[in-house]
């Protein structure tokens, strides 16, 4: 979604860039001889590299300059690579993925929550929180909102909106390594993690409100809770379903998203 | 103060070809902006007059011929270098960032700002300029009226405390009121030493505030002079500024 205000760019494969750093992870740890720790090092930065440098230069850089239906094509493209790329050349089964924390549950009162839920919750948190004071509360943050909100006019204020782009993918590359490394252990890693990933990543961002991160948050928890709440108390044969549904509802009844503001065409 | 000579010349224009891609906008246009002055640019539609503009604050590449400012060659330098040189640009339109504050807004006006400069205390200087900015400077700059906001695009072009500002079409989707305003401040600009390049859709009352009136058409120069005497020419009256000029003079 940063992304998509920087820079205009959709990124279909958004899945699975969440899906790939947990394999460099792995794959440091097996052809590296790399001890957990270091493994999870070296993942982000091969994420950092891969998904936000090399992203960034070989697909985006040469493909937006033809308009942003064939970026999101490429895009399309690219997920099957690398989905197939993992299945070929890795492994085509669920992977173990380490956790970095106890794996036990705790009983608050009447509910039993995994401790593991409460890490990735904490740890969502903290990387919104950072994320949000990074983007207003630092002078390159509001440079990156200014480049995202008007760039032609950014560029005349001396802003380095090149600059700012390229920060825009290294952050979307270091969110997208955090969301595999927390996520893998409880889902395992595989290959086609993310087929769902993105999926409802996409949905959340649109039932929000494209245009705004904090839209695109409570999105998320939206569609996660009335998804589990129809499995739980409907029929979970629905449950695919239910995200769909949201986007359809949401496209016609209120098409700039929940929280999101209509965006102003000028000729 | 004559225009003639390079020394009282803030910018020069010498000879300028540029346009968009295969497109040539520009073909060989001279002008110059003078020093402490109003300099008004006029002319029809698809003269060129924006045009000048992005060329010489390094947005369009200059194909041939040069820009000269403060005697120095600028040609295809970028914004941000011309900042750090002294010249600010205001496009024409609505030009703020909608989502971030009055003094976000303003603070990005300082972007290209030397290490010694002191951001804060230019804010509040432009602050005190404009009490309106002090009023507001916690508000979503969306919020601001038009001519907030055309008011708070100028202070931002003033915070790296410029000495030549590019101004295009400032009045454009102003009351009238708003217009006189607008123009009120860039003569006490200039009161106060800096040199303006204006482009005016509203070209009698941009001329009325300037000293000197550039007219082009078709990429080119077509006449150059003191302000007062191109309002006075009856030919320029019918061609460029619509019949109702040269009814009123005669």
């Amino acid at each position: 979604m940063l992304l998509w205000q920087t820079s205009q760019t959709i990124n279909f494969a958004q899945g699975e860039f969440v899906m790939l750093p947990a394999f460099f992870v792995l794959a440091a740890m097996k052809f590296g001889g790399l001890s957990f720790p270091l493994a999870i090092l070296a993942g982000l930065a091969l994420a950092l590299l891969v998904l936000g440098l090399l992203f960034k230069r070989l697909v985006v850089d040469p493909i937006i300059r033809h308009g942003v239906l064939p970026l999101v094509i490429s895009t399309v493209a690219l997920a099957i690579f690398l989905k197939e790329g993992v299945k070929e050349f890795y492994a085509a089964d669920a992977q173990a993925f380490p956790a970095a924390w106890a794996t036990t549950n705790l009983a608050l009162g009447p509910a039993v929550v995994s401790v593991q839920n409460l890490v990735i919750i904490a740890v969502a948190v903290a990387a919104v929180g950072l994320l949000q004071y990074f983007l207003g509360g630092t002078r390159t943050g509001r440079q990156m909102q200014a480049t995202a909100q008007n760039p032609a006019l950014a560029r005349i204020l001396g802003i380095p909106v090149e600059r700012m782009i390229l920060y825009t993918f290294l952050i979307n590359a270091a969110l997208v390594a955090l969301a595999s490394f927390l996520i893998s252990p409880i889902y395992l890693a595989k290959f086609t993690n993310g087929e769902t990933l993105g999926l409802v990543a996409f949905v959340a961002a649109i039932v929000g409100g494209f245009n705004q991160v904090r839209g695109a948050i409570v999105g998320g928890l939206l569609v996660g809770v009335i998804d589990n709440f129809v499995a739980a108390y409907w029929s979970s044969q629905y449950r695919a379903a239910i995200p769909l549904f949201l986007l359809i509802a949401v496209i016609l009844f209120r098409p700039q998203g929940l929280l999101g503001r209509a965006e102003e065409r000028t000729v | 103060m004559a225009a003639s000579g390079n020394g009282d010349a803030v910018l020069v224009l010498e000879d300028v070809i540029a346009g968009y891609g295969g497109l040539t906008v520009l073909n060989g246009t001279s002008l110059r902006a003078a020093r402490g002055a109003i300099t008004t640019i006029i002319g029809p539609n698809g003269a060129g007059k924006s045009t000048v503009f992005k060329t010489v604050f390094g947005l369009l590449p200059v194909r041939a011929g040069r820009i000269l400012f403060e005697g120095c060659e600028v040609t295809n330098l970028g914004p941000r270098k011309l900042l750090e040189l002294g010249i600010s640009y205001v496009p024409q339109g609505r030009n703020i960032f909608p989502e971030l504050s009055v003094r976000h807004n303003l603070e990005l006006g300082a972007t290209a700002a030397g290490a010694g400069i002191d951001i804060a205390a230019r804010i509040e200087s432009v602050m005190d300029r404009f009490p309106m900015l002090r009023q507001r400077a916690a508000a979503q700059a969306s919020t601001l009226s038009g001519g907030q906001q055309k008011l708070l695009e100028i202070a931002r072009s003033l915070l790296l405390d410029p000495k030549l500002m590019l101004i295009d079409e400032p009045s454009i989707g102003l009351s009238p009121r708003l217009v006189q305003e607008t123009f009120a401040i860039l003569r006490d600009l200039r009161s106060k030493g800096m040199s303006i390049l204006m482009v005016e859709q509203n070209a009698k009352r941009a001329l009325e505030i300037s000293d000197f009136g550039v007219i082009i058409e078709l990429g080119r120069t077509r006449m150059t002079g003191e302000a007062r005497a191109i309002l006075a020419d009856p030919d320029v009256g019918q061609l460029f500024l619509g019949g109702g000029l040269t009814a009123e003079i005669a």
